[in-house]
């Protein structure tokens, strides 16, 4: 335990954040339940669910078959009854085994029932490259941001990782909720209070001067560590975390680029009709034209091959590079 | 439900869908004519505490379940007096309070949704139970066969029920399904089965019944396969592909035309009364026609609400 500016918090990994999340809505709610591949017993695939199985029992932490459109489908049931189930899909490449119910059903139940029913269901998934190759490895979330009525966030601390899952856990719509697999070794403090992180609030992860980072998940990190080699160089970068994807927090973006005048997106994702292009004209819908520069994966499958992945993943250098170039150093 | 009853619920879908598609503003609709005594029979097995969901071929559906005439052609006309203030239509309507939880268009879809609302129901302990109701053309639908699997290892209270009417869109059954018989595919997941003339209402509510009783008693899913026919293309916007023969002698089997019958050949039923109860339906059509009439379309500015 330590105390950073005065709250009282412990420094834990991310599937602790998750298992902590949950364990305390699953004690105060009897109707929150887990769904998911090996999410029991076994505790999930990166034990993010670790000892939920033992304090709350099979009917609540349940085992599924590898059936993913209908675990979800399930899960989305079950919440337009009055449930509120996390299903886990092990990678977010599978997520589209499962778009049916989620997005033609779930994102639209709402709307379609003119507000007599509602999906609040999580989707919990894990998106990034981590030597898995070219169908375990996809950041899909852009996919995900035209959804009316779907909401997405991608935590790159623990203390995210537990406050979004928290807030996902008592929201009223669907949420696909997006670890990053790079992001699990990396522990990080976590207050020890209650804390919910509402959606739809970027946050501020750097302070600079001379240009604007908007990026998340595990690129945040990347991001950091071009903004280290930038400043050794004499660029003052200032790094957003959008954390929550949709909604998405413009306006945390346009303040700072107001102030650095300059955008720089980086996703792991592809660039077309990416995250970045969206903070980009939303920005530009707000503010009118700023020089922007965005980064994201090459055109190209995230192969298991070691050479090829990082070949085609965004890393420090590139970032820096990209910053240089937009700059006209 | 009695035999007179269920007739007379036959003749308010098949009244109530004929009216609605010589609407000039109808939209677009799938019609279940050749397929009420499936609606009809099904409901006659479901309680208060039990839901029902469908496909999209969901007017007849509803109505046997008891929604309001009057509110079902609101939402069908997209009027906000609709329970779901005409923003669901017939694909995605919704009237839970009726025991109708809902529809959703896309084939296969609502199968798993089905089986979430089944889980809730068996972890509420309410003693209800959820019958989902799905053409043969969803049998070939993976999401299908994933959802029996779970359904039976879990033993959850779920009625799979197939209105097999033979085509899907076009496509014969025969060409495009391998199982000699639909329901074989619940009883490779060791389910209570059963396959029956779905054109017979007094047949398909007994074998609805008796999976109805398997279902509640906890001993887990079962799938019934009632064999119908569909009298009219597959919506009101598809080509018939059928041959006029082939339509007459399909509507010989009308299972309305056939209840009729038997009910007069067994001296349960007059001819006179026969009338009286299509004028009857007409009446009640002609009041949800008005009821629908008279309330109006949403305001364009409602379009963002209930979004998320």
């Amino acid at each position: 335990m330590s105390a950073d500016h005065g709250v009282a918090s412990t420094k834990i990994y991310f599937r602790e954040a998750n298992v902590r999340a949950l364990r305390e809505e699953m004690r105060q709610n009897p109707r929150v339940l887990i769904l998911g591949q090996d999410v029991g017993a076994f505790g999930g695939s990166y034990r993010e669910f670790d000892g939920l199985y033992r304090e709350f029992g099979a009917a609540r932490v349940r085992d599924t078959p590898v059936a993913e459109a209908a675990s979800i489908g399930i899960g989305v049931g079950a919440a337009a009854s009055g449930f509120r189930p996390l299903v886990c899909i092990t990678y977010m490449d599978f997520l589209m085994l499962g778009f049916d119910p989620l997005i033609n059903y779930a994102a639209k139940l709402r709307y379609k029932t003119g507000g007599l029913l509602t999906a609040p269901v999580v989707v919990k998934t894990t998106a990034g490259a981590f030597g898995q190759g070219v169908a375990h490895s996809q950041c899909l979330e852009a996919w995900l941001m035209s959804v009316p009525g779907l909401k997405v966030v991608a935590p790159s601390t623990p203390a995210d990782a537990y406050g979004l899952m928290k807030t996902a856990l008592r929201s009223d719509g669907p949420v696909v909720y997006i670890d990053h697999k790079r992001l699990f070794p990396i522990p990080g403090e976590v207050p020890d209070a209650e804390t919910f992180i509402p959606f739809g609030q970027a946050v501020v992860r750097k302070p600079g001067s001379d240009v604007t980072v908007a990026t998340h998940g595990f690129m945040v990190r990347i991001a950091l560590e071009a903004a280290l080699i930038l400043e050794g160089e004499g660029v003052s970068a200032e790094v957003i975390d959008l954390r929550s994807l949709a909604p998405l927090d413009i306006n945390t973006v346009a303040q700072s680029v107001s102030k650095t005048g300059a955008l720089v997106t980086l996703e792991e994702g592809q660039t077309t009709c990416g995250v970045g292009a969206e903070v980009a004209a939303r920005l530009y819908e707000c503010m009118g034209m700023r020089p922007w520069a965005r980064i994201g994966a090459l055109p190209a499958p995230v192969s298991s091959n070691p050479v090829l992945e990082a070949a085609t993943i965004p890393d420090a250098a590139r970032v820096v590079t990209a910053i240089h170039l937009l700059l006209g150093q | 439900m009695n035999s007179i009853e269920s007739l007379r619920l036959m003749m308010l879908i098949r009244a109530f869908e004929t009216a609605l598609a010589k609407r000039p503003d109808h939209g677009f609709q799938l019609l279940s004519s050749g397929e009420e005594a499936v609606a009809v029979g099904l409901s006659a097995a479901l309680t208060d505490k039990d839901q029902l969901l469908t496909g999209g071929r969901s007017i007849g559906p509803a109505l046997a379940r008891g929604a309001e005439p009057g509110a079902v052609m609101a939402e069908l006309l997209g009027r906000v007096a609709g329970p779901n203030r005409g923003r669901g239509g017939r694909g995605h309507m919704a009237d839970p309070e009726s025991g109708f939880f809902g529809a959703h268009a896309v084939v296969g879809g609502n199968i798993s949704i089905a089986a979430g609302v089944a889980l809730a129901k068996q972890m509420a302990g309410d003693g209800g139970i959820v019958a989902v109701l799905f053409g043969d053309g969803a049998c070939g639908a993976g999401v299908l066969h994933e959802t029996l699997n779970i359904s039976a290892c879990w033993r959850l209270p779920l009625l799979f029920i197939c209105n097999n009417n033979q085509l899907s869109v076009s496509t014969a059954r025969t060409a495009a399904l391998a199982p000699a018989k639909l329901s074989d595919l619940g009883a490779a997941f060791g389910m209570w089965t059963r396959t029956v003339d779905g054109l017979d209402v007094a047949c398909v509510a007994a074998a609805a019944t008796e999976a109805a009783g398997h279902v509640r008693e906890g001993r887990g899913p079962a799938f019934l396969e009632c064999v119908s026919v569909r009298l009219l293309s597959h919506s009101t916007t598809a080509r018939e592909t059928r041959s006029r023969a082939t339509l007459t002698e399909l509507r010989a089997q009308c299972p309305i035309r056939r209840q009729v019958a038997y009910l007069q050949s067994s001296g349960y039923l007059e001819i006179a009364q026969a009338e009286a109860l299509e004028r009857e339906a007409a009446d009640r059509v002609a009041e949800a026609m008005a009821f629908a009439d008279a309330s109006p379309y949403p305001e364009a500015s409602e379009v963002l609400d209930h979004v998320g």
